[in-house]
């Protein structure tokens, strides 16, 4: 289990990132940051930082995609700020935390009255209440959505010059987290009047934040440079650096192939890239790179089984299934240690974790069994059918997540041994997204989604929300309500401690019913020069660079 | 269709070369010709882009999906047609065709659903460096071509010549994606020649140019060295030969003058190879461009931008190829006559 640590000083964060390191089986422990001596930051000089993919958006709901949310995160400002190692929540714009009401329908911040945007206009309280309230309803006109972060919204008012309130029409507990989230990042008055074209490659010099840094220029999808802001100064009092950024510049630079990514990284090229895949790690270590590697502390990387299509109607197929799949051989023959082998729906570091202990134990002979028993009988290549019908189930590719492709594949093969055809469904993103939502076309359904906040497990199962298992019948209601209510009391208790149980509920839920098969916690996996020191990422895994300084 | 490769009958060669003096052909029967060809090649755009259109909505999802359906913004279905709707994509594919169509002609080429961005803006960032890249290429693939034809020909030392004679083959074989990896293993990251992060304009191109130039003259030199090889057998040549002409002076006088109108020929089809290589080239080395733009847009499913893309290539190959068509008489006279006859 590895993470970032960020209430802690620059050389404790430095022996850490050694730590994690050696973990990795670096060849060279004399490069790791806190051998060569970590003393006091250094201000001055430009990272280069390599990313896989090209931003998309900067309008902050949309900053989910990774390359939306490394640049929104380090733009942008928030209301609250969270510690990416407790997942505690402490002041940021916001001068303490927000008072709530007794059923967390209205929340009251007070707020800094100090903060500049970078264009030089005033952080104020009509601004933050203009923020909020678009990303509480979104603006179809301009295409901009509702954040999915921030449920059942119903107005913003300024209360005085520093204080603002928000109110909700049904209990929202999540709010608070909500706007530490990078999908709640306050942008200056002008930026808000932008429609979604506005916030799309080719505008990111116009995106006005209050955060670290500024967009200095930008290539479309090829670079973008961010320069320090000089005068930031308020950043959250957990945050290491205080002040301004340590370093004047990132270039931000699309490296969208693995080999040229790794191989500039490897070069000396360049200072940090993001995404370096499981198959990557050895190479990026050997060459005396650190690799870091920050969780996502949401939902885990597994499959959902559709339990409304009729193939996986009877929990006995479920359980086949899940018995039937040695998760820990997967994980070691193409994985790394720094993809834990999941031990429930939820990741170890996610809010309201509970382990699940020996729900997901390998054991191809129950599988067999069970299988058996549910009339499923080998057929004559193999795999089992019933009443003329074959046990053939097709799955998507989730192009986001790490070699889900290979995954799937070794999956297909196990499970071919006791009877079950998986088929793996082919298509590019759009072609995957559309036959998603569709149950006929896809039964079992790979995905992830990190949020640190309770409601995730909420966001993943609901039929409001992803809804992976398709638990809604033609006319909307849950096919499981169950399953639906103990997600809703999810976002409905008011107090942490209900929260809680509510999410240990859902998961004790899900594997009562063999609903899921998580298989482990994905993290966001960077590869770093031992000349930077600092890197820290959210409380999602994406990048803070505000802390990173560069020696000599 | 407009593109056919038009080469000119071998037989019938007079000493002198076809670029001997004949008068010129009637301008009526040229413009007549001239007008039936862009009139072919309009047809030729006009049925890409209609072509182009239907089969990029029939696929199964839309830009819409792939863009807002994505579970990572976790929409409600009623939010997603909402927004189907603002971008007018729940229209029957008639409508849309009309509307796209329209947009065409009046030069509003819409707008990227992935990113919003005017694609004439897009469109217009992105001409520029592969416009460089591809004329670069394609320079550097005619030195390499002539070169190596030369040295297949004319080299002093028959083990020479035959290597050379394979080189195009082997070009021809190497896939573009695999030249561009190898390049920058071998010179940018093993040797450290030249930088892919942060080099400056220059630099930025040298490995690009190659990557793309390599399946380019490959082609080119297997014409050339064609057309040489059938130009050393003419009989005037050995007639020039054994008056003394010198191996320069035959390559200068002979040689060149009839190899050119089949190489002018296949570079106008070579065109095509030049848009597929920028594809995966500006992909490798993480350059912006076209064909960058290219592979991002179809990832994710963005029609109005691959529309233009596709429109775009069509025209320019359409065009590329009446020019050669155009000029071709110009070069070869026995193309006039052809006309006339």
């Amino acid at each position: 289990m590895v993470r970032i640590p960020s209430r802690s000083r620059v050389a404790v964060a430095g022996a850490v990132v050694a730590a994690l390191a050696l973990s990795a089986c670096s060849a060279s422990e004399a490069t790791s940051p806190a051998a060569s001596g970590s003393g006091e930051p250094v201000v001055g000089g430009t990272l280069t930082y390599l990313e896989h993919q090209a931003y998309s958006s900067l309008y902050p709901p949309a900053a989910g995609f990774y390359p939306n949310g490394a640049l929104v995160n380090n733009l942008t400002s928030r209301l609250l700020y969270q510690d990416p190692e407790t997942l505690e929540l402490e002041p940021w714009i916001a001068t303490a935390l927000p008072e709530v009401n007794e059923d967390a329908t209205e929340y009251t911040f007070d707020i800094r009255t100090d903060v500049t945007y970078s264009d030089g206009t005033p952080l104020t309280a009509e601004n933050v209440v203009a923020n909020i309230e678009l990303f509480g309803t979104g603006d179809t006109d301009r295409a901009l959505i509702v954040s999915e972060a921030v449920n059942d919204f119903e107005a913003g008012e300024v209360v005085d010059e520093d204080t603002v309130r928000f109110t909700f029409s049904a209990p929202a507990p999540g709010f608070a987290q909500a706007v530490s989230t990078i999908n709640s990042g306050l942008l200056a008055d002008a930026t808000l009047e932008r429609d979604s074209e506005g916030f799309g490659p080719g505008n990111a010099t116009e995106i006005i934040g209050a955060g670290p840094f500024v967009v200095e220029a930008e290539e479309v999808g090829t670079s973008i440079r961010l320069a320090a802001r000089d005068d930031y100064a308020w950043a959250p009092a957990s945050f290491p650096n205080q002040g301004r950024p340590y370093v004047d510049a990132v270039d931000i630079v699309i490296a969208p192939e693995d080999s040229v990514r790794i191989g500039a990284l490897t070069a000396g090229q360049a200072d940090i890239a993001r995404q370096v895949e499981p198959q990557h790690e050895e190479e990026v270590a050997s060459a005396g790179l650190e690799i870091v590697s920050a969780q996502t502390n949401g939902v885990n990387n597994g499959l959902s089984f559709r339990f409304d299509h009729p193939l996986l109607e009877d929990i006995r197929v479920r359980q086949a299934l899940i018995a039937g799949i040695d998760r820990e051989a997967i994980v070691s023959s193409i994985f790394s240690e720094h993809y834990p082998l999941a031990t429930s729906s939820l990741s170890q570091t996610a809010l309201g974790y509970q382990d699940q202990g020996d729900a997901y134990a390998f054991d191809p002979e129950r599988a067999a069994q069970l299988l058996d028993e549910a009339g499923w009988e080998p057929g004559a290549d193999g795999i089992r059918t019933r009443d003329g019908e074959r046990l053939h189930l097709v799955v998507n590719e989730a192009l986001p997540q790490p070699r889900s492709r290979d995954v799937i594949t070794l999956v297909a093969q196990q499970l071919r041994e006791i009877g079950v055809e998986l088929e793996l469904f082919q298509g590019d993103q759009a072609a995957q997204t559309a036959a998603s939502a569709d149950i006929d076309q896809i039964q079992i359904y790979h995905s992830m989604v990190g949020r640190a906040d309770f409601d995730v497990i909420k966001s993943q199962y609901s039929i409001e929300n992803r809804n992976t298992l398709q638990n809604a019948d033609a006319d909307g209601n849950p096919v499981d309500p169950q399953l639906e209510d103990l997600l809703q009391q999810v976002a409905a208790a008011p107090t942490t401690e209900g929260r809680e149980e509510a999410d240990a509920a859902v998961q004790a839920y899900l594997t009562e019913q063999a609903y899921v098969l998580p298989f482990f916690e994905e993290p966001q996996v960077y590869g770093v020069q031992p000349r930077v020191h600092g890197f820290l990422t959210e409380s999602v895994g994406r990048p803070s660079l505000a802390n990173v300084w560069l020696e000599g | 269709m407009s593109i056919a490769v038009r080469r000119p009958q071998q037989g019938g060669q007079q000493a002198g070369g076809p670029a001997g003096r004949r008068p010129a052909a009637p301008r009526s029967g040229t413009r007549a010709r001239a007008l039936r060809r862009i009139g072919q090649a309009a047809l030729v755009v006009a049925a890409t882009f209609v072509l182009a259109f239907l089969l990029l909505h029939a696929l199964p999802g839309d830009a819409i999906v792939a863009r807002y359906a994505s579970p990572e913004l976790g929409l409600s279905p009623e939010q997603l047609a909402d927004l189907r709707a603002a971008y007018g994509a729940d229209q029957p594919v008639w409508v849309q065709l009309g509307l796209s169509a329209w947009g065409f002609l009046t030069g509003d080429l819409g707008t990227s659903l992935q990113t919003g961005a005017e694609v004439s803006t897009l469109i217009a960032a992105a001409l520029p460096p592969t416009l460089a890249l591809a004329g670069l290429g394609f320079l550097l693939a005619a030195v390499l071509a002539v070169g190596i034809a030369a040295l297949a020909t004319f080299g002093r030392w028959e083990p020479l010549r035959r290597a050379f004679r394979s080189l195009p083959p082997l070009f021809v074989s190497i896939p573009v994606f695999w030249i561009g990896i190898v390049l920058l293993q071998v010179v940018s990251f093993r040797l450290g020649l030249i930088p892919v992060i942060g080099a400056n304009a220059a630099e930025q191109l040298v490995l690009p140019v190659v990557t793309i130039a390599i399946p380019i003259a490959a082609p080119l030199a297997q014409v050339l060295i064609r057309a040489i090889d059938d130009t050393l057998a003419e009989p005037y040549v050995a007639v020039a030969r054994s008056r003394g002409a010198s191996a320069g002076w035959l390559l200068q006088r002979e040689v060149a003058r009839n190899a050119l109108l089949p190489t002018l020929t296949i570079a106008g089809v070579l065109f095509g190879e030049l848009i597929a290589g920028a594809v995966v080239t500006e992909t490798v080395f993480a350059r912006s461009g076209l064909g960058r733009l290219t592979a991002d847009a179809v990832a994710t499913r963005d029609i109005p931008v691959l529309q233009a893309v596709v429109v775009i290539s069509a025209v320019a190959f359409v065009v590329i190829n009446l020019v050669v068509d155009l000029v071709a008489p110009a070069i070869d006279p026995r193309l006039r006559k052809e006309v006339r006859a």
